[in-house]
């Protein structure tokens, strides 16, 4: 298999991007592995696929990121995907009060899904709206110091701390992992799940296409 | 046809199909026999299409709607010369396109597209299928001239479908198998509708049955759409919510689905359907169901391209009648494959199950290339599945494509699987050489912007020679 510059990496995390339709999903991550915007993008149909790498300490972190379609109808297929994740953003639109009383539900969909151990990072988009603004910031810090979540507000329009929400939930990724806090066994790869994994020792990983040695 | 010949050909259908969805129509009623064919054809009897009873009862008295018979009937030969007909007819005309083409209002009356009229010619209908294709890549005006442009169609095809279509009784069967290829575009409204099952096939009860159907859709907006919130249910408010979520995004590159009177329209028919279809509800990506029916039936409304419509020549009455052959052709096409959308969507599960069997039957260097980078059929191939492909194609190809789907009838659903393995395959060279993630991110954004008719209708082709193949093996499998 051959080998190509781009795709030397320290880490790679699998990281899922969850929330109810229409939270701006699909924009926050095509706002941060391409910088683009689109105000007429289509409703995603099961799951979308994009990574990014960004640095850490020094080290290349690879973001394997799983943009999920929001419709209840589509969760009996997109939180398979939820395995092998160490990080979530879970995205609530806060122009829509309702799509902010749906965390809870997703919080539930991760601990039936997910690995326990995920980084949960909250992110209340579209905050460029100011004037709709539906839920108020300190309701949402308040929820996230009881559930022990991180939280960020962004605008994908704006480009409003994109990068700051995905390079914060990385960087709280690879302190757990670099600490081994997570339980490997957990995150081991399971028959079929391919490239679905945080690489978190040697053994781990795929393939020969990563230069070896982190968690060292 | 009469009804003699009917019975028996659907009951062979049955068996050698394997029981699947129309198997119901062995569940018709008493006297339904004597004469289906003039009865009440194509006719949705029952509105209650929310419950199992009513599609039930909706089938049974259904003769003229999505029909078993059609998946053989296609099968004799329409593709491998058809399909390529309309192949050198485009290459002799490239720049001979008309993508409004519908001329006013008249529906059954109106003739072909501009471009069609002296371009018989070029299409020697017996071209041989995929041999038609390769001289046709280089930039021949398919896809590229329009929204709803279409490539010319035979002049000799087009008395077919005119001389099928003014019969007192319209030859369902013959229809059928001459729109899998491809039907022009100002004939479009009134074949669908007939292939639908909407319009029955007798002409002097067309009229007043079109009347009557899109009556009962206008009395189901007062009912189930325009009432206050407080008499939804919470999940009904949910489902009002989703689709207003989707409408806005639903064909953004279609501008004229965009204004107003469109987007109301979308978001009534949405819902309505969702709430009368308890069993799935509306489901994301039927938003993109609709949008061939909204293109076509609007199109005998308002005339030449799409991109010059006017939405202030579309009067509610218009966007009403429109909006309710929508849903009815709605109703027919979701009809067989229901299973796609309800709970864990099993029927979309078992089509990308199929399709990967396919592929690893007729090219396994392809499925073990996708199998030892990981990639896995559901990744790509749901949203296929989902939407029918529309996702994946330029506007005026999805509409080109919806003319095989509704040739195809019930059976459409099962030949989605040959289509999509086809379109799969014809990639073949590149996907070999692509690792993980750039085959994830090439299949996510398959480059179809430039693709014409004759590169759609060569992966019909080559789906239609799969099924050949692969389909009479299964049966007789089954039947062993």
């Amino acid at each position: 298999m051959s080998h190509k510059p781009d795709d030397d990496y320290d880490y790679l995390f699998k990281v899922v991007l969850i929330g109810d339709s229409g939270v701006g999903k699909s924009n926050l991550l095509s706002r941060f592995t391409r910088n683009e915007f689109s105000l007429e993008s289509k409703s995603t149909i099961g799951v979308e696929f994009a990574t990014r790498s960004i640095q850490v300490d020094g080290k290349t972190i690879k973001a394997q990121i799983w943009d999920t379609a929001g419709q209840e109808r589509y969760r009996a297929i997109t939180s398979a995907y939820y395995r092998g994740a160490v990080g979530a953003l879970l995205v609530y639109d806060i122009t829509k009060s309702v799509t902010f009383e749906n965390v809870e539900r997703w919080l539930k969909e991760l601990r039936d899904h997910a690995d326990s151990n995920i980084v949960i990072m909250l992110v209340g988009n579209k905050s460029d709206l100011k004037h709709l603004r539906d839920v108020q910031t300190e309701v949402a810090q308040a929820f996230c110091e009881r559930e022990g979540l991180s939280f960020i507000e962004t605008s994908a329009l704006e480009s409003t701390n994109v990068e700051k929400a995905f390079q914060q939930i990385l960087t709280e990724i690879y302190h757990i992992v670099s600490k081994k806090v997570l339980d490997s066994e957990d995150n081991r790869p399971k028959p079929g799940e391919g490239r679905d994994v945080i690489v978190i020792d040697n053994q781990h990983d795929d393939g020969a296409r990563k230069k070896g040695g982190c968690c060292s | 046809m009469s009804s003699d010949e009917r019975g028996p050909s659907r009951l062979q259908n049955l068996f050698k199909s394997g029981g699947r969805a129309f198997s119901l129509r062995v569940h018709r009623k008493p006297g339904e026999d004597n004469g289906p064919g003039t009865a009440q054809p194509g006719e949705l009897l029952s509105p209650a299409s929310g419950s199992v009873a009513g599609r039930i009862s909706e089938e049974a008295t259904d003769p003229g709607s999505f029909d078993g018979p059609a998946n053989s009937a296609s099968s004799m030969a329409p593709p491998r010369s058809g399909a390529a007909a309309a192949g050198p007819a485009a290459a002799a005309f490239p720049d001979d396109v008309d993508p409004g083409g519908s001329g006013g209002g008249g529906s059954a009356s109106a003739t072909t597209t501009g471009g069609g009229g002296g371009s018989g010619g070029g299409g020697a209908p017996a071209a041989g299928g995929a041999g038609a294709g390769p001289g046709l890549a280089a930039g021949v005006g398919g896809a590229g001239g329009g929204l709803m442009a279409q490539a010319p169609i035979p002049e000799h095809r087009v008395r077919k479908f005119h001389k099928l279509l003014e019969a007192p009784v319209v030859d369902l069967d013959a229809l059928r198998e001459l729109s899998w290829s491809g039907v022009p575009l100002a004939l479009r409204p009134q074949v669908w509708r007939l292939l639908c099952g909407y319009l029955p096939l007798a002409r002097t009860r067309q009229a007043s049955t079109l009347a009557r159907r899109r009556r009962e859709y206008a009395d189901m907006v007062p009912e189930y759409y325009a009432i206050p919130d407080s008499e939804r249910s919470e999940d009904e408010q949910a489902a009002f919510r989703q689709v207003g979520v989707d409408v806005p995004r639903t064909a953004p590159g279609v501008p004229f689905f965009h204004t107003d009177i469109v987007q109301r329209s979308l978001h009534r028919l949405l819902y309505i359907w969702g709430i009368r279809h308890p069993a799935s509800g509306y489901v994301q990506g039927m938003n993109d169901l609709v949008t061939p029916f909204l293109a076509v039936f609007l199109s005998e409304h308002l005339p030449g391209p799409m991109e010059g419509w006017a939405a202030a020549a579309v009067t509610e009455p218009i966007m009403l009648a429109v909006e309710a052959d929508c849903y009815w052709c709605l109703c027919k096409l979701i009809e067989g494959i229901q299973d796609h959308y309800t709970y864990a969507q099993p029927g979309i599960q078992r089509a990308v199950f199929r399709i990967k069997e396919l592929v690893r039957r007729c090219e396994a260097d392809v499925s073990d290339h996708l199998e030892s980078e990981a990639v896995d059929f559901i990744q790509f191939a749901l949203r296929w599945v989902n939407c029918l492909l529309v996702r994946e194609l330029p506007f005026a190809l999805a509409i080109r494509l919806w003319d095989t789907y509704l040739a195809e009838g019930t059976g459409f659903s099962e030949f989605l699987v040959y289509i999509s393995a086809a379109f799969l395959l014809s990639w073949r060279d590149r996907l070999t050489r692509l690792e993980f993630q750039e085959l994830l991110l090439f299949l996510q954004r398959l480059p179809t912007a430039d693709w014409t008719e004759a590169q759609l209708e060569r992966v019909l082709s080559e789906a239609f020679i799969l099924r050949s193949s692969y389909s009479d093996a299964q049966s007789h499998l089954r039947l062993g």
